[in-house]
């Protein structure tokens, strides 16, 4: 015990002495999740509109007001030519653009259909997925209403349909950043989880100072133990002020945090002993950082941390099932959001202990071949 | 000459060492599977779980608006509004769709009636597809009804509007088109800094760079002698990709391959002048290599414009984009690439480039010397 306490004294004494590591893994922890959270989104909005109103008249103004009213687009920039549309989505002034014909309001007073083109010009096809989307929901509402105010002339009621009455639920407002937040803090747990224990842990190797800890009465695990040490304890307390800009950014803690915490306790030790793992198949520094990119990327983006899982192809969803990132990602989302406990997350908290013993196990074995 | 025997020492180092080389040639085709096959927001095939309430040819009829395509498939059938909790919370269903009693009967009866959908939204731009289809659907049945309606009355009378869609630049929609592009401005910025910061901080832990200060070469050579090779290496990393994109994923190369070349080469100077930076305010390869995560790897992905819209960002966010040159490159070779546009609409960000990767380089220089004097 004395033993473990002095190499872990020493550890984190050499720890302490380089602040500008310490300000990086807080950085990713706090500013880094701040920064993201608020700028990023898939959400489309603002989408600005170049018009080519052909006819100039009210009906044909009412319909464009339909779609500035609406918070998916920006004001409509109006046109005097067809052809300008292509200037302006060429140079990426516009996402849209709507054709009006000439004749707009004549062909739907006689109870035929008028064509109106969309020109969709981003080069995002989630953008456009969802201009396209919106535009058809304004479109048919326009329709309908018109529909029901000439059957009304006639002298008819129009009669009502299926109203979807959607709720959301876990996130009723449609909060990204709610989604961002967590996502955040998972990416920042795998980051510093993973790249400073193999960097700390090879520079030894490198520098031959691993033999000397070798040849120490202390045991390998206990050097194991007082490497990590340091790391698991800034991640672990980096995790409150995270936390506290969750809270800040109204994200819903509905779930237990002691057992979030749990989860990241779990999770970063899986993450350091990656990082360890990878330390050992490398002979200085930079390979170390190299290699832990060519995990660290996949893990990063197969996890569902960036684009749900769902979306990926089948074969890459089986992929994702062994990454430990995903789990943690799903408990997360789970306490925070849900407000689930244990009775519905113990598989992922077991694939996640099992996942973490297994690399931990590996790593000391591979150790063993230097001691 | 002293630049090509530095540069000579450079390249033997970083072909002696085969992971840095496996790093420079396999880890940006890595990337462009990785994101050509697993990002895309696309949705389909949305677990759904039914509660029919109404159990009449009408609601049957109705959920099979909903299966009979190809966004939804039917996983659960539920016997009580109650399970709709339980399949949501398992990550079961990702929608619920609940269908009252009487839904046939209220329809018909012209008085309107309702559904129910309950939607996961814990990832929200799923959620609002999720719910977009499935608005779409409902419009298109009661539309269909209404339909009916008129014809039983008589009345001949279409829709007044129609839209005609025309798609621009990806008529595919297909994400791959959109990710390769991008992934020349986040592979050009993710690696040849961090690796040209490596290579000086390297020197500066093992000591090796006090004998360069002692030694005739001049700072700018020295420099020149660290950014030229992982120059070549970003250069060749581009042209790898470039050809993938081409011939695997099949994406059209519209604009001038010249143009694209030519700019990409200001862009890597750019970053690379970052990795200089960088390595003038670190000691350690450990700090090196996360200093650069944050300032190179991680804008250029996040605030590039290459996953996440610019254009959804709060105003200030905006702003703080271009204190990253991802986003400058990003446009550049979307534009080329897939509106095929030329100098007249590309000379602004050129422009920037240009400022840019000259201010970092000056900066990076006079800390440089700074140190050595």
């Amino acid at each position: 015990m004395e033993r473990l306490s002095a190499a872990v004294k020493k550890e984190f004494q050499q720890f302490r002495r380089d602040r500008l590591l310490i300000a990086l893994i807080l950085w990713t922890y706090t500013i880094e999740v701040v920064l993201c959270t608020i700028a990023l989104s898939f959400d489309v909005t603002d989408l600005r509109i170049a018009v080519y109103d052909g006819e100039g008249s009210q009906a044909s103004r009412r319909l464009v007001e339909r779609f500035t009213a609406s918070e998916y687009f920006s004001k409509a920039l109006y046109i005097h030519g067809p052809g300008e549309i292509d200037r302006l989505l060429d140079g990426g002034q516009a996402d849209m653009g709507i054709i009006i014909p000439p004749d707009f309001s004549k062909i739907m007073e006689q109870g035929r259909q008028a064509d109106v083109q969309f020109i969709f010009g981003n080069t995002n096809p989630n953008t456009v997925n969802a201009a396209m989307g919106y535009s058809r929901h304004i479109i048919t509402r326009f329709s309908y209403d018109t529909v029901a105010e000439r059957l009304a002339r006639l002298g008819y009621k129009l009669p009502q349909g299926i109203e979807p009455r959607i709720r959301v639920w876990f996130n009723p407002g449609l909060e990204f950043r709610y989604f961002m937040v967590i996502s955040m803090i998972v990416l920042a747990g795998i980051i510093v989880g993973m790249i400073h224990p193999a960097a700390t842990l090879v520079r030894e190797l490198e520098t031959g100072t691993v033999e000397q800890l070798m040849v120490t009465p202390l045991k390998r695990h206990e050097i194991i133990i007082a490497k990590l040490l340091p790391t698991i304890t800034i991640a672990m307390l980096a995790l409150f002020p995270s936390l506290a800009i969750a809270k800040i950014f109204g994200v819903p803690i509905k779930g237990s945090i002691p057992l979030f915490f749990l989860a990241s306790a779990i999770f970063l030790l899986t993450s350091m002993g990656i990082g360890a793992f990878i330390a050992t198949f490398a002979r200085n520094l930079q390979q170390a950082l190299l290699i832990s990119f060519f995990i660290l990327f996949p893990l990063m983006f197969l996890s569902g941390t960036i684009v749900p899982v769902e979306s990926m192809p089948a074969a890459l969803q089986y992929v994702s099932y062994a990454s430990p990132v995903r789990y943690y990602m799903e408990i997360s989302l789970g306490i925070f959001l849900k407000g689930v406990g244990l009775n519905i997350l113990w598989p992922k908290f077991l694939f996640l202990l099992i996942f973490g013993a297994l690399i931990l196990l590996l790593s000391l074995r591979r150790l063993k071949l230097y001691g | 000459m002293i630049l090509p025997a530095l540069i000579k020492k450079e390249v033997r180092e970083i072909a002696r060492d085969p992971v840095t080389l496996a790093t420079g040639a396999f880890l940006p085709l890595i990337m462009l599977f990785l994101f050509g096959y697993a990002i895309s927001l696309d949705v389909k095939d949305v677990s759904l779980a039914v509660y029919d309430g109404d159990r009449t040819q009408e609601s049957v009829r109705f959920i099979e608006a909903f299966t009979s395509g190809r966004y939804f498939t039917l996983r659960y059938y539920l016997d009580s509004p109650q399970e709709a909790d339980d399949v949501l919370l398992r990550d079961g269903a990702e929608m619920v769709l609940a269908i009252p009693p009487n839904f046939a009967r209220d329809l018909r009866a012209m008085q309107g009636t309702s559904v129910q959908l309950l939607i996961d939204g814990t990832f929200t731009a799923t959620a609002l597809v999720i719910s977009d289809y499935a608005s779409t659907i409902i419009s298109a049945y009661s539309a269909e009804f209404l339909g009916r309606f008129l014809r039983e009355k008589g009345i001949a009378m279409e829709a007044p509007v129609k839209v005609l869609p025309r798609i621009w630049y990806n008529p595919a929609l297909s994400s791959v088109n959109y990710i390769v592009p991008g992934l020349f401005a986040v592979l050009l910025m993710a690696l040849p800094p961090m690796l040209t910061a490596l290579a000086i901080v390297r020197e500066k832990e093992r000591g090796t760079i006090e004998q360069i200060y002692v030694s005739p070469v001049r700072p700018a050579v020295f420099i020149f002698g660290k950014i030229i090779p992982y120059g070549i290496i970003a250069f060749v990393d581009m042209l790898i990709i470039l050809t993938a994109g081409t011939v695997w994923f099949r994406v059209p190369f519209k604009g001038g391959l010249v143009i694209l070349v030519a700019t990409s080469v200001l862009y890597v100077f750019a970053t690379v002048a970052i990795g200089l930076l960088v390595s003038t305010l670190v000691r350690t390869q450990v700090a090196a290599v996360l200093l650069s995560l944050v300032v190179t790897l991680m804008p250029s992905f996040l605030f590039s414009g290459f996953l996440f819209p610019i254009g959804s960002m709060p105003y200030v966010m905006q702003l703080y984009t271009y204190i990253f040159p991802a986003r400058y490159f990003t446009q550049i070779s979307r534009g080329v690439y897939l509106k095929g546009i030329g100098m007249e609409y590309l000379w602004g960000n050129i422009l920037l480039l240009l400022v840019y990767g000259g201010v970092m380089f000056v900066l990076a220089s006079l800390r440089f010397k700074k140190k050595v004097a």
